[in-house]
Order: C-alpha cells, then structure tokens, then sequence
C-alpha cells in the first residue's frame, strides 16, 4: 500500500511520539522485575549503587528474591526492609551493574505535566501515558506515613507496574508508582519521600515510628469543662485503650482520660497526635496534657520506636 | 521534553485533527442484522473493508456506513484465530494506510484509536503503545497491547501511530488495555483471501 499521511503538519505529533519512546526507552535501563508473587512479577527501580526500590505490598517473600535486572539477566536480590506506612521495600543486589535512574526537578511537576507510568511486568518494558491530575500537599497513607506531596495521576497503573518509576518525557524519575496505597487510585511518592525512607532502611533496616501505644477517639467537652479549664478547642481524645508495657502505660495513662493537649499543641483529631509525635526526636519525651475525673493533670510520656516490629 | 517540541498544545491539537479527517475518511461503520455496529478499514483504496470477525454475524445481511449512508456489502473470508474479517463493498472507497513493522514498534509511542464507541460516530482516542504480545511458539508479534480507551463499537477499526500508519485492527479490551490484531497480520490475512478467491 502507498503511504498517506495525516497532512504536513504531522511532524509535531510524531516528534512528540518519539520522545515519549525515547523516555521510555531510557526509563527501561534502570527498571528490573522482581519475582516475588503469583503470576505477574512487579517492578523495581534501581536508585542507588546496587539498591532498588519497590512497592512493599508486592514484593510476597522475605529471602532471597529473583530479579530480572535491564540487560535481561536475572539475579537475587536480598531484602534491606521495609517500611509498611509508605509501602516501600529496599533491595541489594550484588554484582550487577546497572543504571542508576536519573532524578527529576520535583519542583517542575505541575498538575497537568505529561508524565508516562513504566513497568516491567514481565521480560520487557511496558508504559502508560497521561498527566499529573492533582498534587496533594499533606497526605497521610492510611498505615500513618505523613507524605509532604503525593501526586495523583491521570494514568493507568497496570498489574506489575507498582514499583515501577513515573518518569516524565525525558524520562527521568518523579516518583514511584503505587495503585495500593490509596485504596485503588493511581499515585506516585515523590522522590525525595522515597530517598528520606530508603536512607532509613539503609542505615537501620526499617523506619522509625515513634509511638506511645494508646487507641483515641475524638469527644466533644462540654461547655462547661471548656469555661472552666479556659480550653482552646471543644473537642478532645479520649484514650479507649492503653497497650500494655507501652510508653503511656509506663507514664500512668489510663482508659478514659482525655487528652487534651501534646506538647503545648491542642488535640482535637487522632491526626493531631500523629503530627506531635512526627515532629519529635528519638529519646525526647511529649508533655501531656489530660483531664481525669474532671480535672486537668500533666504528665510526659516518651515515645518508643515502632518501626522495628511492623 | 524540550518545549519547542510539544509546540504548543495547539499545534499538536491540529495535528490530531488532520489525524481524525484522515481515519475519518479511512474508517466505515459495520452493521449486521440488528444488533449493535463495528468499525471497519476500507482496505487497498477501494472495494474492500477489513473488519473484526466477531462484528459480522454469519448469514446476517451486511451493511458498511460511509458519512451517514449505508450500502450493502458481502463477506469474503474469515479468519476467527486473528478475529478478522474481509467484505466487498463495491461502492466504497477511501485513503491508502501505510503498513507499520511491528518490530519497530517502542513501549511509549504514541498511538491513535479511531471508531464508534457506545454508537458515538467517528471518535479518535489517543495513548501510547504499551507492548507487543508476541506468539510463544514462533515469537512473532501477535497481538498489540496499548494504554488506549476503548469501548464496544471501536471493534474492526484502527490504531495507527502518530504518523498515522496502521499499527492494527482493535479487537478487544483486556485488563483495561485495548488489544489490536497487527496490521502485518491483516495484510496476509486480505493477501491470502484474495488469492484463493482468484485460484
């Protein structure tokens, strides 16, 4: 057949064809498949020198597990850890070389940004295509990982992609791809939340999770209490449970106080004392603030490490 | 991605309408007896329409609609493997599409899907290629996988790339992935029934 083609002005549309290709193409030197579940293999990233990163939930073993590094041959990966809050898993290989993935400008996503989602779902390289739908400021994984910016996407993140990098048109890596964490819903963790979890993993084999080991829920004070103490907010936590030998335990915490104030700052939602006990260090310790039988007590608890039995 | 390139959004924007005139007049409706219709390809310039074999209901009288009006058409040859079909539609005629190689196909380019999904006439959707399922005996390219929105009633037309050659016939959705039949193998399937009609 002769060829026809859709007017001159097509050089456009396939110089766009071939970036995206060429992006794909690029992408597929950093991305291996891991072989640890039934049927489709997902994918991983090589971010560092002889590291990859994946998605955890997809990743169904602990020992040694195959992976099909870019150059097609396939290796064994040991597991660094895990971090279940953000859904990340680190890997070693020895011996390979491989391409490290370049890194994006984060700041330069926009919503709306072309973007291509590339997966090895199996031997070779498979891509999706489509925009940045949203940026969300703030976003708590439901495991209570605090993630400054996750990107929401307007493209498909197909079986065996999670793992996998969201690369823009030259290819370099924004993020990585999970359709798990939020429910269904195609996102990717910005790169630098995956490099902040992976120094972690590095360095202790898991994330630190400070906890105190108590189960709130929000209550509403009555105006009265509210005159009476001159509280700030009228609504407060009460604790519904308190784990035993846990830090509040230690500290004289019991079910039915209400927590009222952590740190100086009001606690109004269970997400308050998330934010408290994200913001403090390793050994330092949280003021307290709670009523109990109507009066207003301080104490200070100080939170143990979560991270190392999840 | 440099800038330049992408133009601006309205240069690719005309680019994609000069790619919907020309499937537009490449692309037939097929209709079979009462139920719903397919897309289909007039193929060599004129006189015959490339379809899916399961938009053509066997012993049912056969209709391809051009631009609003319909003619009559009968089948030629069946290939239910590859999910193909071959009508002569004498009055019909429409643009040459230049075959795509499979083999140089990337994971990431850009391809294009025309037809009539849900009975909406003449709509393009655009993707990228997602990759080429090949046979696992002979290794050839057997079916085109590609991040593309199709619905029922894109069955029978096609996908072609940004320079608007034929990559396949869309034939069906998998995993949320439209599936095409590759051009190659259409183009054998129309060589191998013509020249056994002319035996």
């Amino acid at each position: 057949m002769s060829p026809s083609k859709p007017g001159s002005a097509s050089t456009t549309l396939a110089e766009l064809s071939s970036q995206l290709a060429a992006a794909v193409e690029t992408a597929s030197n950093f991305i291996v498949a891991i072989h640890a579940r039934r049927r489709i293999p997902s994918s991983g990233i090589v971010w560092r020198d002889g590291v990859i990163v994946s998605a955890s939930h997809t990743v169904k073993r602990d020992d040694e597990t195959p992976v099909t590094l870019p150059n097609g041959e396939t290796t064994t990966a040991t597991i660094v850890g895990r971090d279940s809050a953000t859904d990340l898993i680190a890997l070693r290989v020895k011996g390979a070389k491989s391409h490290i993935a370049p890194r994006a400008d984060a700041d330069a996503v926009r919503v709306g940004s072309l973007v291509l989602a590339v997966g090895r779902p199996g031997r070779d390289v498979a891509a999706s295509f489509g925009i940045i739908s949203a940026i969300g400021e703030g976003w708590r994984t439901w495991q209570g990982a605090r993630i400054d910016r996750v990107l929401r996407l307007d493209v498909a993140v197909y079986d065996g992609f999670s793992g996998g990098p969201l690369v823009d048109a030259s290819g370099a890596v924004l993020g990585l791809n999970n359709s798990a964490l939020a429910r269904g819903t195609p996102m990717a963790l910005p790169g630098a939340a995956v490099d902040r979890v992976v120094d972690e993993l590095l360095e202790r084999g898991h994330v630190r999770r400070p906890f105190i080991g108590v189960a709130v829920q929000p209550v509403a004070l009555s105006v009265s209490l509210v005159k009476q103490h001159e509280l700030t907010r009228d609504t407060a936590l009460l604790i519904v449970s308190v784990a035993d030998g846990s830090p509040a335990d230690k500290a004289g915490i019991f079910v039915g106080d209400v927590l009222l104030e952590g740190d100086g700052k009001a606690l109004s939602r269970p997400t308050d004392l998330l934010d408290v006990l994200s913001t403090i260090r390793s050994g330092d310790s949280i003021k307290l603030k709670y009523l109990r039988g109507g009066a207003v007590k301080s104490g200070s608890v100080t939170p143990s490490d979560r991270g190392g039995r999840e | 991605m440099n800038i330049s390139t992408l133009g601006s959004a309205r240069a690719t924007s005309s680019n994609l309408n000069g790619m919907s005139e020309l499937l537009r007049q490449a692309v037939v409706e097929v209709r079979s007896g009462e139920s719903g219709s397919g897309a289909g390809i007039i193929w060599g310039g004129a006189g015959l329409v490339v379809t899916n074999a399961h938009c053509v209901r066997r012993g049912a009288p056969l209709q391809v609609g051009d631009a609003g009006k319909w003619r009559g058409a009968q089948a030629l040859a069946y290939h239910p493997q590859h999910d193909l079909a071959l009508l002569a539609a004498p009055s019909i005629s429409g643009p040459l599409l230049e075959i795509r190689d499979p083999e140089s196909l990337r994971a990431g380019e850009l391809v294009f899907a025309f037809g009539h999904p849900l009975g909406v006439r003449d709509a393009l959707a655009m993707g990228v290629l997602h990759a080429v399922a090949r046979d696992g005996r002979t290794k050839y390219p057997r079916w085109i996988v590609a991040d593309v929105r199709l619905a029922p009633g894109n069955s029978g037309g096609p996908l072609v790339d940004a320079e608007g050659r034929l990559v396949g016939i869309n034939s069906m959705v998998v995993n949320g992935l439209g599936v095409a039949v590759p051009a190659g193998l259409v183009q054998q399937f129309v060589e191998r029934a013509l020249s056994q009609r002319a035996a």
